[in-house]
C-alpha cells in the first residue's frame, strides 16, 4: 500500500495504524514524497519563467524607469503571500548586490493594518495605506494565490486610478487579477497547490528583481563615478 | 566595469538557474527533511509550541508559523507556532521555548543569534531544526539541519527555502496520520537503574540566578526543569552562562560561541 492509499483509507482502518511502530517505510515514503514535489516545483518554476519571460522582461523595464525617475514600490498579500510579499519589497530594499531601491511591506505595521482592519474594514487594509503613501509614479504589487482576493483587488484597482503601475501575482488560472484591466502586469503560476505556487512565484520576483537590476545599472562607459578616485 | 556591476552581472547570469534545481533534497536532504518531520509531528502530538526564527530574512520567520498556523488545506490540524522577531532573539526565544518544544531556524551558519540560541537548546529541553544554505553549520549544530547546497546569497529570495518548510509542513501531517509512530520508540526511553542518557553525566545547563553568597548555590535551568546546583568550580557565573552539570555541581563552563 502507498502511502497516498494509506492517507485515503487509514482511517477506515485505525488499528492498522495504532499497531504501526517501525518508522522505516514511513520516512522512506515521505523522502520520496518529498522528492516527487521538489520535482514537480522545479519544473513548474521553469515553465513559469519560460511562459512570463516577456512579461517580466516589459514590466522589469516600465518598474525601472519609474523608480528613475524618484518612484517607489508597495507589495502586499495575504497570509503566505504577505510574507513572500515581504521578501520581495526587502530584496528591492536591501539587496545583498545591486543598487537599493525604496521598497515597502504593506502588511508590516500592525498599528497601521489592525487601525484599518478595524475602522474600516479588513478589504481596506491595503488600499487605504495606497490613498495615504502613493504617487502616480510608484509601483504597486500584490501578491496572491487565488488572484481574487477582495483586499488586493480593491488596492489594486486604488493604485490603478492613482495612475501607479499595477502588478498581480497569481495561481491557478488567475483569478480575477488576469481579466482586471486595472491590473496592468499579472504574473499566472498555472498550479491547483498554493505551495507551489508561491514558490514559483519566489522566483518569478527574483527574476523581476534582476532585471529591473540590470536597467538601472551605469552605461559602461561611465562606470567610475564615485569614490573610484585610485 | 565597477565591482558593483560585476557583481550584479555575475547574479543576473546565476538568475537563470537560481531556482529550485530538480534533484535539490538528493545526497540524504530528503532523508533528513523525512526525519525532521517525524520528530516535529512526535514533539506536536506531544504538546509542543514551534517558535520560529530568521533574523536576516524575517519574512520566513513569519510564513513558517503562518503556515502551521492557519494550514492551506481545509481540515487540516492548526498547530501552535510563532515567529520570534525581537531584535534580540536570545532573549525572547529563552522565556517563550518551554521544554518539549520546537525551535526552526532559517539562517546562514554564521548568524550570532541564531548560534546562541541552538547552543542552548539541550538546556532548554527543545528539539531544533535548522535550514540554510552555503557553509554549513558544525556537526550537531541543531538535532535536524537541513541544508542546501547553493552558494548564492539571494537563495533565500527564490524559494528554496520556502519550498523546504513547505515540505516540512506536508510531511509533519502526513505523520500525522499514522498515530502509532507518533510516540517515540521504547528505544528511546530508559528503563535501567544506571544509564548514561539518564545519569547525571555532562547535562548542559544554562544559569538562571547566580548565587547570591560566595558558596551558595546558582539557579540554573536544564532539559528536565530549574534546579540549584553548586558552582564553586566554575564562579563566577552570570545569568545566561552555559555549564555543564555533573551530580550537582557545575563542571564546566562553555565559552560563548564554543561550538554544541
Amino acid at each position: 500500500m502507498t502511502s497516498a492509499d494509506t492517507e485515503r483509507t487509514g482511517f477506515l482502518y485505525p488499528f492498522i495504524d495504532a499497531d504501526e511502530h517501525d518508522p522505516e517505510s514511513l520516512l522512506a515514503d515521505l523522502a520520496k514524497s518529498a522528492q516527487a514535489k521538489v520535482h514537480e516545483s522545479s519544473a513548474l518554476q521553469r515553465s513559469t519563467l519560460d511562459e512570463c519571460a516577456e512579461l517580466v522582461a516589459s514590466a522589469g523595464a516600465q518598474m525601472a524607469e519609474r523608480f528613475a525617475s524618484g518612484g517607489r514600490m508597495y507589495a502586499f498579500g495575504n497570509g503566505g503571500s504577505s510574507t513572500d510579499a515581504a521578501t520581495f519589497a526587502a530584496l528591492f530594499a536591501q539587496p545583498i548586490t545591486g543598487r537599493p531601491l525604496p521598497a515597502m511591506n504593506l502588511a508590516a505595521d500592525q498599528a497601521v493594518v489592525t487601525a484599518l482592519g478595524n475602522d474600516v474594514g479588513f478589504e481596506l487594509v491595503f488600499s487605504r495605506q495606497i490613498i495615504a503613501h502613493a504617487s502616480s509614479r510608484d509601483i504597486a504589487v500584490a501578491m496572491s494565490t487565488s488572484g481574487s482576493s477582495a483586499d488586493l483587488m480593491m488596492a489594486l484597482g486604488e493604485a490603478s486610478r492613482r495612475g501607479l503601475m499595477t502588478i498581480g501575482f497569481a495561481g491557478y488560472e488567475g483569478g480575477q487579477m488576469a481579466t482586471s484591466s486595472e491590473v496592468g502586469y499579472c504574473f499566472v503560476v498555472r498550479s491547483q497547490s498554493i505551495h507551489r505556487i508561491q514558490e514559483s512565484q519566489a522566483l518569478l520576483g527574483y527574476q523581476l528583481w534582476a532585471t529591473v537590476q540590470q536597467h538601472l545599472m551605469p552605461a559602461e562607459s561611465a562606470p567610475h563615478r564615485r569614490g573610484d578616485t585610485t | 566595469m565597477s565591482s558593483v556591476v560585476e557583481g550584479v552581472t555575475d547574479q543576473l547570469a546565476a538568475s537563470a538557474s537560481a531556482g529550485i534545481p530538480p534533484d535539490m533534497l538528493d545526497g540524504g536532504l530528503a532523508r533528513d527533511l523525512a526525519d525532521a518531520s517525524l520528530s516535529v509531528a512526535r514533539r506536536f502530538q506531544a504538546g509542543a509550541t514551534m517558535w520560529c526564527i530568521a533574523p536576516q530574512w524575517e519574512p520566513h520567520a513569519h510564513h513558517m508559523a503562518v503556515e502551521f498556523v492557519h494550514p492551506v488545506i481545509m481540515g487540516k490540524r492548526a498547530l501552535p507556532a510563532f515567529a520570534l522577531t525581537d531584535q534580540d532573539v536570545v532573549a525572547q526565544a529563552r522565556s517563550s521555548v518551554r521544554p518539549g518544544d520546537i525551535v526552526i531556524a532559517v539562517a546562514a551558519a554564521d548568524d550570532r543569534g541564531v548560534r546562541e540560541v541552538m547552543r542552548r537548546i539541550p538546556a532548554w529541553g527543545a528539539t531544533s531544526v535548522w535550514i540554510g544554505s552555503g557553509a554549513r553549520p558544525p556537526s550537531g549544530a541543531a538535532d535536524h539541519v537541513l541544508w542546501i547546497d547553493d552558494t548564492n546569497p539571494l537563495a533565500p529570495a527564490t524559494g528554496r527555502f520556502v519550498i523546504m518548510y513547505h515540505l516540512l509542513w506536508e510531511l509533519t501531517h502526513v505523520c500525522f496520520e499514522h498515530p502509532g509512530l507518533l510516540t517515540p520508540p521504547p528505544a528511546d526511553e530508559c528503563t535501567d537503574e544506571v544509564c548514561i542518557t539518564c545519569s547525571d553525566e555532562g547535562r548542559l545547563a544554562e544559569v538562571i540566578l547566580a548565587p547570591t553568597t560566595a558558596y551558595g548555590d546558582a539557579l540554573v535551568r536544564t532539559a528536565t526543569g530549574e534546579e540549584n546546583i553548586d558552582v564553586t568550580l566554575v564562579a563566577p557565573v552570570t545569568p545566561g552562562d552555559l555549564v555543564l552539570v555533573h551530580a550537582g555541581s557545575a563542571i564546566t563552563r562553555l565559552d560563548p560561541e564554543q561550538s554544541r
